[in-house]
C-alpha cells in the first residue's frame, strides 16, 4: 500500500503535465517537479526511518531511488537550459513515467510486476535518450531498447515456466508473489527451477548491466541526457540486480546445483568487475568512462549478494545507496563538463584546476570516491564485500576482485590527473581549442 | 489450438524467409490474428478473456504491422527490401528447431508442458525470432522479429500454462506497443538521417 501511495508521485507528475503544460513556462515546469520530487523524497526518508530497524530493504531502496530522482529533477533544469534544442514537455513526460517506473520495480513484491515495470522503464528512459536528438542517440536507444527487450524475454520464459508449475493453486497473477513463490518453491521441479534460475537471471542480468550482457550500457548511459544517465546508472542497474535477488532468495535451487542463482550472481559479477576495470583504461569518453565503472560496480554488487546472506544483502545495499550517490553526482557533473569544454572526449577535457577550480574539487571528491579511496564512503562499503567474501571463504573472487579494483584506482586516477593538472599547452591541438573556447 | 500453433510456426518460419518487408508485414498481421484467436479459445469465455483478445489483435495485428506498414510507404521500394540471410543462418535454425525436442524431452518427467506439440511450435517460432534477430540486416526485420519472439512466447505460456495471467498480458500488450512505436519512429529518424535501413550503419558508437 505504502509502495502505490509514492507511486502516485510520478502519476501526479504525469496528469499535471498533461492536464496543465500550458499554464506554466517550461522553467516554470523545472521548478516545479523539482520541489515536487524533493518533497516525494523527503517524504519517503521520513518514511523510511522507522523502519530501518526492520531490515525491511524495500523501503530503504524506494528513498534511495526518490533521493536520486530529486536530484535529477534538479539537474534536468540546468540541463535542458544547456540544451535549448530538447522539448522540454516531452522530456518531462517521458522523465515522469521513467520515475514511475523505477519506485514500481524497487516496490515490486510480484515477479510478474517487475518484470514488467523493468520493460517499461526500459521503453521510458529510450525515449528520453531519442530526445537527445542526434545520430549517435538514436543508435544508443536502438541498441538499447532491442538488447533489453530480448534480455527481459528471456527472463519472462523463466517467469512462465514458475507460474506453469504453480498454475493449480488457481490464484491468478499473485501466483508470481515473492512470498507465494516461497512458500511452494518445494513444489516446483528442481529442473525447472533451475532453467527458470538461469532465464531470470540473464534476462534481468541483461537490464542490470552484468557482462557479457552488458553490451548496451556504455552506449545508453553515455549518449542519455546527463540526468537520465544518473538514474539508469545510480538507480536502474541496481534496482535490476535487487529483482534477482528476490527472485533467487524466494526460489532456491537444489542443494548442489552449479548453476544457481547465488552461483551465477558471483560468476557474472566477477565477470563485471574485471571487464569494468580493465575497459576503464582505453577510455576515450567522459561518460563512457562513468559507463564503465558502473559495470565494474555493478559486479561488486552481484557479488555480495551472491554470497546471500542477510548480512551481504546490507553491504550490498550500502554499495548501491553509496555508488548511486555518487554516480549520479558525477553524470551530472560530466554533462556540464562537457559543455563547457564543447566535447566529451577526454583529451579535451584538461587543466579543469586552472580553469573552474570549484568544479575541479567537486569532480576529483567524486572520481576518487569512486575509485574507493578512504576514508570516502565506497572504501568502507567495498571493504565489507570483501570481508564478507572472505568470511565464506571466497578466495579466488578476493583475489580477482581486488586485482580488479586495483586496477580500477589506477585508472581512474590516471583520468582524473590529466582532467585536473594536464598542461593544454603541451598540446598545441589542445591550446589551439582552449583559446578558440577560451 | 494445435492448428494454431502450426500456422504460427509457418508465419514464423515466412518471416526468416522472406526478405521482402511488406509480406513481413502480412505474417506479422497473421499471427496477431492467431495469437487473438488463441486467447479467445484458450480459457473460458470471459468479459476479461475476450478483452485481452480484441487489444491482442488491436495490437499485434492492426497497430503494430499497420504502423509498419505507413512508414514503410513512405520510403523508396529498395529500402522495402532486406538483405539475402547468410547460409549459417539456416544451419542455425535448422539445428536450434532440432533441439526442441530435446528440451520437451528434458522437462518431460516434470509434467510441465501441458500440450508438447504446441510448446514444440512455440518454442521452434521464439527460436526461429531469434535468429532472425541476428541475421536480418534490416531495422524493421529487427522489430519484426521481436514482436515475433514476443507471439510466440504467448503461445509457449499457452502450452504450459494454459494462459498468463490477465495484468501480464495487458502489460506486455502495453509495453510491446510502446516499444513498438518507438522504435518504428527511430526507423523513420534513421533512415531520414543516414539514408539507410542496414542495422550495419548504427556502428558508431564502439570501445
Amino acid at each position: 500500500m505504502a509502495e502505490s501511495f509514492m507511486l502516485s508521485g510520478p502519476v501526479l507528475v504525469f496528469f499535471a503535465y498533461l492536464s496543465g503544460r500550458r499554464r506554466l513556462t517550461a522553467i516554470g515546469w523545472s521548478y516545479a517537479v523539482a520541489i515536487w520530487v524533493s518533497l516525494w523524497a523527503i517524504a519517503s526518508l521520513v518514511r523510511v526511518w522507522p523502519t530501518l530497524a526492520t531490515g525491511h530493504i524495500t523501503p530503504i531502496i524506494i528513498a534511495i531511488t526518490n533521493v536520486i530522482a530529486a536530484s535529477s529533477a534538479w539537474d534536468s533544469r540546468l540541463w535542458l537550459r544547456e540544451h535549448p534544442h530538447v522539448q522540454p514537455y516531452r522530456y518531462y513526460l517521458w522523465w515522469s513515467l521513467f520515475w514511475a517506473s523505477l519506485i514500481g520495480i524497487a516496490g515490486a513484491h510480484n515477479l510478474g510486476l517487475a518484470w514488467l515495470m523493468v520493460e517499461f522503464s526500459t521503453l521510458t528512459s529510450g525515449a528520453l535518450i531519442i530526445e537527445v536528438g542526434d545520430r549517435q542517440a538514436l543508435e544508443a536507444a536502438w541498441k538499447y531498447i532491442l538488447i533489453a527487450s530480448v534480455g527481459l524475454i528471456l527472463g519472462l520464459i523463466g517467469i512462465v515456466f514458475l507460474y506453469a508449475s504453480l498454475k493449480y493453486q488457481n490464484i491468478g497473477w499473485s501466483t508470481l508473489n515473492y512470498t507465494n513463490l516461497h512458500a511452494n518453491f518445494y513444489r516446483i521441479a528442481p529442473i525447472v527451477r533451475t532453467v527458470a534460475t538461469l532465464f531470470v537471471v540473464c534476462g534481468f542480468g541483461t537490464k542490470a548491466g552484468l557482462v557479457p550482457f552488458h553490451t548496451w550500457l556504455p552506449d545508453a548511459h553515455s549518449k542519455a541526457p546527463s540526468p537520465v544517465s544518473g538514474l539508469l546508472s545510480g538507480v536502474l542497474l541496481g534496482l535490476a540486480l535487487f529483482t534477482v535477488r528476490r527472485f533467487v532468495a524466494a526460489v532456491p535451487t537444489a542443494r548442489g546445483v552449479w548453476m544457481s542463482g547465488d552461483h551465477l550472481l558471483t560468476a557474472f559479477g566477477t565477470l563485471s568487475v574485471v571487464v569494468g576495470s580493465l575497459a576503464l583504461f582505453v577510455q576515450r569518453d567522459i561518460k563512457r568512462l562513468l559507463a564503465y565503472s558502473s559495470v565494474e560496480q555493478i559486479g561488486l554488487i552481484a557479488i555480495a549478494l551472491g554470497i546471500g546472506t542477510p548480512a551481504s544483502v546490507t553491504v550490498a545495499l550500502l554499495q548501491f545507496a553509496l555508488h548511486g550517490v555518487i554516480k549520479s553526482g558525477l553524470f551530472y557533473g560530466a554533462g556540464h563538463l562537457s559543455i563547457q569544454y564543447q566535447t566529451n572526449r577526454l583529451n579535451k577535457i584538461t587543466g579543469l584546476l586552472t580553469r573552474s577550480p570549484g568544479l575541479a574539487i567537486a569532480w576529483a571528491l567524486g572520481v576518487l570516491a569512486l575509485a574507493g579511496l578512504p576514508p570516502l564512503g565506497l572504501a568502507y562499503s567495498e571493504w565489507l564485500i570483501f570481508r564478507q567474501l572472505w568470511q565464506h571463504h571466497a578466495y579466488l573472487v578476493v583475489a580477482v576482485a581486488a586485482l580488479s579494483l586495483t586496477l580500477t584506482f589506477a585508472a581512474l586516477t590516471y583520468h582524473l590527473i590529466r582532467t585536473l593538472w594536464q598542461d593544454i599547452d603541451a598540446d598545441p591541438a589542445a591550446a589551439e581549442f582552449g583559446q578558440e573556447v577560451g | 489450438m494445435n492448428d494454431l500453433g502450426l500456422l504460427l510456426l509457418v508465419s514464423a518460419m515466412a518471416l526468416l524467409w522472406s526478405r521482402n518487408m511488406q509480406y513481413a508485414v502480412w505474417f506479422l498481421a497473421t499471427q496477431g490474428a492467431v495469437l487473438s484467436i488463441m486467447v479467445w479459445t484458450s480459457t473460458p469465455l470471459t468479459p476479461i478473456s475476450a478483452l485481452v483478445a480484441v487489444a491482442t489483435l488491436g495490437v499485434k495485428g492492426v497497430l503494430i504491422p499497420g504502423l509498419i506498414h505507413r512508414i514503410m510507404r513512405t520510403w523508396p521500394a529498395r529500402f522495402r527490401q532486406d538483405y539475402p540471410l547468410p547460409l549459417w543462418a539456416y544451419g542455425l535454425a535448422a539445428g536450434l528447431v532440432l533441439s526442441v525436442g530435446h528440451v520437451i524431452h528434458l522437462l518431460g518427467p516434470t509434467a510441465l508442458i501441458q500440450n508438447a506439440l504446441l510448446f514444440f511450435y512455440a518454442l521452434s517460432s521464439i527460436h526461429l525470432g531469434f535468429v532472425m534477430i541476428v541475421a536480418r540486416r534490416h531495422l524493421l526485420s529487427q522489430l519484426v522479429s521481436l514482436v515475433a519472439i514476443e507471439n510466440a512466447l504467448v503461445v509457449l505460456a499457452v502450452s504450459v500454462a494454459g494462459s498468463l495471467p490477465t495484468f501480464v498480458e495487458l502489460g506486455m500488450l502495453i509495453d510491446v506497443g510502446i516499444a513498438a512505436t518507438l522504435m518504428v519512429w527511430m526507423s523513420h529518424r534513421i533512415h531520414h538521417e543516414l539514408k539507410t535501413t542496414d542495422v550495419i550503419a548504427l556502428r558508431r558508437l564502439r570501445g
